[in-house]
């Protein structure tokens, strides 16, 4: 049968609506995939300025690049947003074409009605209404099963009983919100709430006896490099391995294990435990303390607080991260707040960031993303230019933030190599290494890239590339790994002395009692006078491996070995040397 | 031909909607670092008073326009350019929104919330039509609803579904209508609004689902006519039931059914029925009778059975509510602890449950309370239509001309130009 030149016309019509609609179609989505991933926020030409504007934050022209960009990206997505709703209503008239001429087409070739005889009709109706029953019983069923199925897929947490509801109700009604209940600035100057001492410079506020040996040892019973820290009468450190990782509690005073605690189920933590490299394992990162919970990060990803009595206050899982040679970077706690240091990934974006959270509860108080590679440095906190500031130190910025808020204050560009070493603050300057390179003061009260004005004098003799700095305000000292221990002055960075100790050495020197304290890896304890004179004041003998950094408090050094922890007093002299 | 024109037209509706979900898409704000702060945004300002009632005068008037097509013009094409226009007013104008359809749940809202007013305008879209419906049937399907007119324009080539079939997934809108008003009294929200499968397609922006939904509702729509209408529009429920006490009822014929049956297969919709003897077979109207009996013994069973069923499906209903869904969290973040994003919507809601869990349990306890009577009245409500519905099959009905059901009809008036006398009254045929 031929078809009329009306027909073949509505089906040409539609053939090319069809294909009108496809055309449009494929045009559209192309340009939106496409802008899709182009996403103008993660311009590279973008984040470029950006980072050169937070550097340079008076550069106005950089400021009108960015607008200018800005503007730009505006504009193209306003162009997109156009294209998109003009090819909707284009894509509308074709559907419109599309089902007028197919509709026709179908109604052209539409068979005339040509009823056949029929009978039966009650029958069929009373068939009809029997089939409709069973059907709708059948409709009525699905409904049953798919609410049976909904019930079933559920599992409710909240009571059921009104009893249960009671109970649930009750005890929360004057909930144990978290208590800011923070120990006052003296307890943490006495006590060693972190790593390297309450404010991260290595420095003990108290004691002054002197240090004679050994007043006892205590095995450890799981691996770390994890530095001890201590709060009256405890002392916590962390170990751990891929199988559990752990917080152990001694007594201060006779070295008794008052309790163990694995980190486990944390929430999110993959069952898998991420392997990271054997020299670094689970636990090099110190544990912090404000008195009320101690804080432990283990390499996997896990974060803790535990109460004094060991129970877990709460936990998070912060991993995975991606870090060379493992994290290793320590916690910091200033007041209520405990900072972390997550510098990861080998090229940006690396995913680095700085965390502060509310010690109490665990709970997020702000984040920041940093542009910097894995580290391993930790942060200080320090008051300076009436603002209390956090250090950060990575590869290659120095960068301040407000402890309040986390907004950045300034950065400097100073920084080579792999960053272990942490920064200190001694007579108003922050004294920071660049790993075997140079060893640089900077006044902290900058605002914006601070490269070319923030450094007030730079020493390049003798740079550390593992341990921090000391300083008692006047003088810093620092040590290589080959026992070269030097003597700057704070205020000019000029060499004051140096001297050759023959040990090699990890752990950052520490400072007590006018007494410098060098810790050499396969020991001894040497402890220098802290002076314009390198006085040797005594060494004590050590048979165990040292890569911590010692701890101090109430007049004793606390000291983590590879199997034992150790703290030493004035009341034992058995082992000490005098020269 | 035929099956290549079905390939293009659901080609050219699939780009179409693929298009719409490109449209999902948001500018960043800008990194402002001078201090300066974006401000909040805000809520638009509602639709001018006016305006809302000239959207009210609108609605009235095309449905008198509809009356007056449908019974003094019988004309479907003045329906068809009604339609057209309703879909272009309260549709792509006014984006879908009032919807009569959706109107029931703002005024059960108000209903069970003494602190929500219902507008005057939204009572009258939500209750004009059944009015209407009242007195002249579905005249609003016919050429008032947006939903249904856009369903009405992709029908091409229309298959009949079996009756049997069309009887029992006729429930389904009772249900739907029964799940929207509970959770529009719980306060959870318009799911009827949420889940309209056209709304996102006059707005030019929808989610993912809705709009996979709407496709499969337009595609089903070439060839099942209205399936949204006949399926699932729980207003369209409303309606049914209203048209079933019509004063007036469509008609296919304009003098005397002469029962050539030119117009049996007339309806796209399966409204037509046929010519029903008052006794076909008395000897089978015991069992009848017996069954009937039954029936109506086991309607108040199967309302207690779906009370107690929704009662049992409380718990798991009630946590459309967000303070149950976030007290559910909370409670299962403390047995079986979970890992959000640090600073995700999840975490962050979290960290505000744990740090003042008590009114979050407490809200989550009075909307499980409501939930437990509304979901208990929801099973009630199922076992219900089911019950009636199965004594409604279960009664003989006499009809001696064909004619459309009147619950069914959508009064689009296609049927009338099967009629023969229809074609001379209009001069078609001499």
């Amino acid at each position: 049968m031929n078809a009329s030149p009306v027909y073949r016309a509505l089906v040409l019509t539609a053939w090319v609506a069809g294909v009108f609609c496809a055309l449009l179609c494929g045009v559209l989505a192309y340009e939106h995939f496409a802008a899709a991933t182009n996403d103008p926020w993660k311009s590279p030409q973008l984040l470029a300025l950006k980072d050169k504007l937070a550097a340079e934050p008076k550069n106005e022209a950089a400021q009108k690049e960015i607008r200018q960009l800005d503007l730009q990206f505006r504009r193209q997505f306003r162009r997109r947003l156009a294209l998109d709703k003009t090819g909707a209503w284009l894509l509308a008239a074709g559907v419109v074409v599309l089902a007028l001429a197919a509709g026709r087409a179908v109604t052209l070739k539409k068979p005339l009605p040509l009823p056949q005889p029929k009978t039966g009709g009650g029958e069929q109706s009373v068939r009809l209404a029997s089939r409709a029953r069973w059907s709708l019983a059948g409709v009525g069923l699905v409904i049953a099963g798919s609410l049976l199925v909904v019930r079933l897929g559920n599992t409710s947490y909240l009571p059921a009983s009104q009893a249960g509801w009671q109970k649930l109700l009750a005890p929360s009604a004057p909930q144990e919100a978290p208590v800011e209940d923070v120990p006052a600035l003296a307890e943490f100057q006495a006590n060693w709430p972190r790593f390297r001492g309450w404010d991260g410079s290595g420095m003990s506020l108290s004691g002054s006896n002197a240090v004679a040996g050994v007043l006892w040892q205590s095995a450890i019973p799981a691996p770390g490099h994890s530095s001890p820290v201590v709060w009256g009468d405890r002392v916590f450190i962390s170990g751990g391995t891929v199988a559990r990782r752990e917080v152990f509690c001694y007594n201060a005073a006779t070295g008794a294990l008052l309790w163990q605690r694995p980190l486990e189920n944390v929430p999110g933590s993959p069952p898998k435990v991420a392997e990271v490299p054997e020299d670094t394992g689970y636990a090099a990162s110190t544990m912090a303390t404000d008195g009320r919970h101690v804080y432990a990060i283990f390499a996997n990803g896990d974060l803790g607080a535990f109460n004094f009595d060991g129970t877990v206050a709460w936990t998070k899982y912060l991993g995975p991260w991606k870090n060379p040679y493992g994290y290793a970077t320590s916690l910091a706690v200033w007041g209520s707040n405990l900072l972390i240091q997550l510098d990861q990934g080998d090229a940006r974006p690396a995913g680095s960031k700085l965390l502060s959270l509310q010690g109490a509860s665990g709970r997020v108080l702000w984040e920041r993303d940093r542009p910097v590679p894995a580290s391993w440095a930790t942060p200080i906190v320090i008051e300076a230019a009436g603002k209390t500031q956090i250090i950060t130190l990575a590869n290659p910025w120095v960068i301040s933030y407000a402890l309040a808020g986390g907004n950045e204050l300034w950065r400097a560009q100073l920084l080579e190599n792999e960053v272990v070493p942490s920064p200190v603050l001694a007579g108003g300057y922050v004294l920071l290494l660049s790993p075997s390179t140079s060893l640089m003061a900077l006044r902290p009260d900058g605002a914006g890239d601070v490269t070319k004005t923030c450094v007030v004098w730079t020493n390049e003799e003798n740079v550390p590339d593992i341990s921090s700095p000391v300083s008692n305000g006047e003088l810093a000292f620092t040590v290589t790994s080959g026992g070269m221990v030097t003597c700057v002055g704070v205020g000019d960075g000029k060499k004051v002395w140096e001297k050759q100790l023959d040990m090699e050495v990890q752990a950052s020197p520490g400072l007590m009692g006018g007494r410098l304290f060098v810790l050499g890896e396969h020991g001894p304890l040497a402890m220098l006078q802290a002076g314009r004179k390198p006085d040797d004041l005594g060494r004590i003998a050590l048979a165990d491996r040292f890569v911590a950094s010692p701890a101090f408090a109430g007049g004793h050094v606390f000291l983590r070995g590879m199997t034992n922890l150790y703290c030493l007093g004035p009341a034992a002299a058995k082992s000490a040397k005098q020269p | 031909m035929a099956r290549h024109l079905k390939f293009v037209v659901a080609l050219g509706v699939m780009l179409l909607l693929g298009l719409m979900v490109s449209a999902e898409q948001r500018f960043p704000p800008p990194d402002f670092e001078n201090g300066y702060v974006l401000p909040s945004a805000s809520t638009p300002p509602a639709r001018q008073f006016w305006l809302q009632y000239a959207d009210a005068g609108v609605l009235l008037a095309c449905l008198a326009v509809a009356v007056f097509l449908l019974y003094k013009k019988r004309s479907r094409r003045g329906l068809f350019w009604l339609s057209l226009f309703s879909l272009a007013y309260f549709g792509f104008y006014r984006k879908g929104c009032v919807c009569v359809i959706g109107s029931p749940q703002n005024v059960v809202y108000g209903l069970f919330n003494p602190q929500y007013a219902v507008p005057a305008t939204v009572l009258i879209f939500c209750f004009a039509p059944i009015v209407v419906a009242l007195f002249a049937g579905r005249a609003f399907c016919a050429g008032v609803c947006p939903q249904g007119a856009l369903q009405d324009f992709m029908l091409i080539k229309p298959v009949s579904v079996p009756l049997w079939l069309e009887q029992a997934l006729g429930v389904i809108p009772f249900v739907f209508l029964g799940a929207g008003l509970i959770c529009a009294g719980t306060g959870t929200g318009f799911l009827i609004c949420r889940y309209d499968p056209f709304v996102p397609f006059f707005r030019l922006s929808g989610g993912l689902f809705i709009l996979a939904a709407g496709a499969v509702f337009l595609l089903a729509g070439m060839f099942v006519g209205r399936p949204y209408c006949r399926f699932l529009c729980p207003y369209g429920g409303l309606l049914r039931l209203a048209s079933l006490a019509s004063k007036w009822r469509v008609r296919v014929t304009p003098a005397v059914c002469t029962q050539c049956r030119l117009c049996e297969k007339s309806c796209p919709f399966g409204a037509m029925r046929e010519p029903a003897p008052a006794q076909t077979n008395p000897t089978g109207l015991a069992a009848e009778r017996k069954r009937l009996g039954w029936l109506l013994v086991l309607l108040p069973a199967l309302v207690l059975a779906g009370a107690w069923a929704g009662a049992k499906l409380s718990p798991a209903a009630a946590q459309l509510d967000p303070n149950v869904a976030l007290a559910e969290r909370y409670l299962r973040q403390q047995s079986h602890p979970a890992q959000y994003g640090l600073m995700t919507p999840e975490a962050l809601s979290l960290q505000r449950a744990s740090e003042n869990p008590a009114p979050i349990l407490q809200s989550a306890a009075e909307a499980r309370r409501r939930y437990d009577t509304a979901c208990r009245l929801f099973g009630g409500w199922i076992g219900l239509i089911l019950g009636v519905k199965l004594i409604a099959l279960s009664l003989r009905s006499s009809r001696t001309d064909y004619e459309p059901d009147r619950g069914a009809c959508f009064a689009c008036a296609r049927c009338f130009s099967a009629c023969p006398d229809e074609r001379v009254r209009l001069g078609q045929i001499l």
